[in-house]
């Protein structure tokens, strides 16, 4: 179901329940005050959530000393300097880059594997494909610091440490669990009789998962790509651990050293903190819709 | 078997056969290497380490830090528990209350989760250290006037605000999906009945919510008991390991100061034990309830 749609369905169902509230005597004085006492509750907990990120633009744009006089007022002056000087202390574009080779190396390995394994052990009958089943399922309880240490050992022996995309393929390794599970739920909503039938026509089991399923796996396939690429991009511990050298340094991880680097330079800091959130809002605000409605997805089916 | 089953399995392994090999190699080897190295002296370094038994584990339960950091996390998430799930129902309940607005609301509310809590982590360490104590001078509240960042008895706080920060829109968007699949004419039958906002809630929406109360109990449980973003961003475990939480010192064990692998992977074993045996306990106990309810 559609969140958005839904939330519009029931902006239109709200009328004829506030008329049939009102009939029922409840005085109309005191609604109002209600509804806007639950306005200002909500305002209130609006600014608190906006404020650090308010508090980071604004003062990105000042100088250290203007900062040191009035940390609330605006900038007399702009100062756009802090975001050349962060831009070039974090290394923006290559860190940019670094993140998407991880979140795109990730992103299409945990898709295509995961699509294929699960649409298969969802329609393959018998003990083998219940026994493999079981076997992904079976981790997805196992907290990512009870193997972490295993993890970095594994991949220093694959030579797979330092690289942005060794780090990708962990993930892929990390992420089929939950998205074999998600697939194999969604598959058995689409018809057997359409393999059956395409089987008949002699078409391949390749060409007939490739041409014909996965395009109809768009729904999960989006909610999947929306929860992966969210959890990859903003990972901390494990690039932490992999990416030993700065030029492999992902967004998070130059903010992070740029943020131990120089301590006290806020204005610096700011800066680099807006630059790596940029990416993110954006995107938050451009496919909104798709992410909310992914999230909410993903958390009940899983 | 048939010839027929053997092909149908043969095509079943050529699919699975990719996610399998990443699968086993990324989760399933250090899975049970992380489990057979908790057994040893292994130092991470050198290829010579031998079996020790339980000796790492006996340690563990004597560690005086490990078991500061271990109170110190069900501390943790038992605040989670309840302010994240109370809050989030709460935005949910009000956000959908409301008219055109709620759109709005809900984009606002969700916005830190689209963040890293080392992003978030930090901007609010500069609200802490920085906004704070000027608010402090210009109003002299004591609110602001303290060493929330330096100050073990605070900074438990402060981790605490930039957790449920970070967390609450995403239990609320759960729960407001939850709301939105409430049939109207449940609300509004009780609302002819005479039943004012609350106990339409308490009676009418909490109930048919309860599903989505197992999920966001389920997820607080597991994200709260392996909190280590929001702690690295804002105090690093300190001052001194006074707010160390399992994952931190699990971390600082085997890759800060001591680099004691084995007695590190003792340590996570015990941590995964935990959540599994409280994860099994939750559904075990919710699922009951929800059947009744």
């Amino acid at each position: 179901m559609n969140t958005y749609r839904a939330s519009r369905a029931d902006q239109k169902d709200n009328k004829p329940k506030m008329n049939s509230s009102g009939r029922a005597g409840s005085p109309r004085l005191g609604r109002r005050i209600g509804s806007g006492a639950v306005l200002l509750f909500l305002l209130i907990a609006a600014i608190v959530t906006l404020f650090p990120i308010y508090m980071a633009l604004l003062n990105s744009v000042k100088t250290q000393g203007e900062m040191l006089t009035n940390i609330l007022a605006w900038p007399s002056m702009p100062e756009f300097g802090n975001y050349v000087d962060a831009f070039q202390k974090t290394r923006y574009l290559r860190s940019l880059g670094n993140t998407i080779i991880v979140v795109a190396v990730g992103l299409t390995g945990i898709i295509l594997f995961s699509s294929m394994a699960g649409y298969k052990l969802s329609r393959t009958p018998g003990k083998l494909s219940a026994i493999l089943f079981g076997l992904f399922v079976m981790s997805t309880l196992i907290p990512f610091h009870s193997i972490m240490i295993t993890l970095v050992t594994i991949s220093k022996e694959l030579r797979l440490q330092g690289s942005t995309v060794g780090l990708g393929l962990l993930y892929i390794g990390l992420g089929v669990a939950v998205a074999i599970f998600l697939y194999h739920g969604f598959v058995k909503s689409i018809p057997r009789e359409l393999d059956e039938a395409a089987v008949m026509d002699g078409c391949g089991e390749f060409r007939l998962f490739f041409t014909i399923i996965l395009p109809l796996l768009m729904p999960i396939t989006a909610t999947i790509a929306i929860l992966n690429t969210l959890w990859m991009w903003n990972d901390f511990l494990l690039p932490l651990l992999m990416l030993t050298n700065y030029k492999s340094y992902t967004l998070l991880l130059s903010t992070n050293m740029l943020f131990g680097e120089y301590n006290n330079d806020w204005s610096a800091i700011l800066a680099s903190l807006v630059l790596a959130m940029l990416p993110v809002i954006i995107l938050y605000l451009a496919l909104q819709k798709y992410i909310l409605h992914g999230i909410a997805e993903g958390a009940i089916k899983a | 078997m048939t010839s027929r089953t053997w092909k149908r399995n043969a095509i079943l392994l050529v699919f699975v056969l990719p996610a399998l090999v990443f699968y086993a190699a990324f989760t399933l080897a250090p899975a049970f290497g992380g489990m057979w190295y908790s057994f040893t002296d292994w130092n991470g370094l050198g290829p010579s380490y031998k079996a020790i038994g339980l000796s790492n584990y006996v340690e563990a339960i004597g560690d005086r830090y490990f078991l500061k950091s271990l109170w110190f996390t069900v501390k943790f998430v038992l605040y989670m528990l309840v302010l994240q799930n109370v809050l989030a129902i709460l935005l949910a309940v009000l956000v959908e209350s409301l008219g055109r607005s709620k759109v709005w609301f809900r984009t606002i509310f969700f916005m830190p989760n689209m963040l890293s809590l080392i992003i978030g982590g930090f901007m609010w360490m500069f609200i802490f250290t920085r906004v704070f104590p000027y608010l402090a001078d210009k109003t002299g509240w004591m609110l602001f006037d303290q060493s929330w960042i330096g100050d073990p008895n605070y900074s438990f706080f402060a981790i605490l605000a930039l957790s449920l920060w970070g967390g609450v829109g995403y239990l609320m968007i759960i729960y407001i999906a939850a709301i939105q699949g409430v049939p109207k004419q449940l609300k509004e039958a009780a609302a002819i009945d005479g039943a004012h906002a609350f106990h339409i809630f308490r009676h009418v929406t909490l109930p048919m919510i309860y599903p989505a109360l197992t999920i966001g109990v389920f997820l607080t449980l597991n994200s709260s008991f392996k909190v280590f973003d929001s702690v690295y961003a804002l105090t690093g475990g300190g001052p001194g390991r006074s707010t160390q939480v399992i994952a931190i010192n699990i971390y600082e064990e085997a890759f800060s100061f001591s680099n004691r692998y084995g007695y590190a992977s003792a340590k996570a074993m015990i941590l995964f034990g935990i959540v599994l045996i409280i994860t099994i306990i939750q559904l075990a106990v919710m699922k009951r309830r929800e059947v009744r309810a």
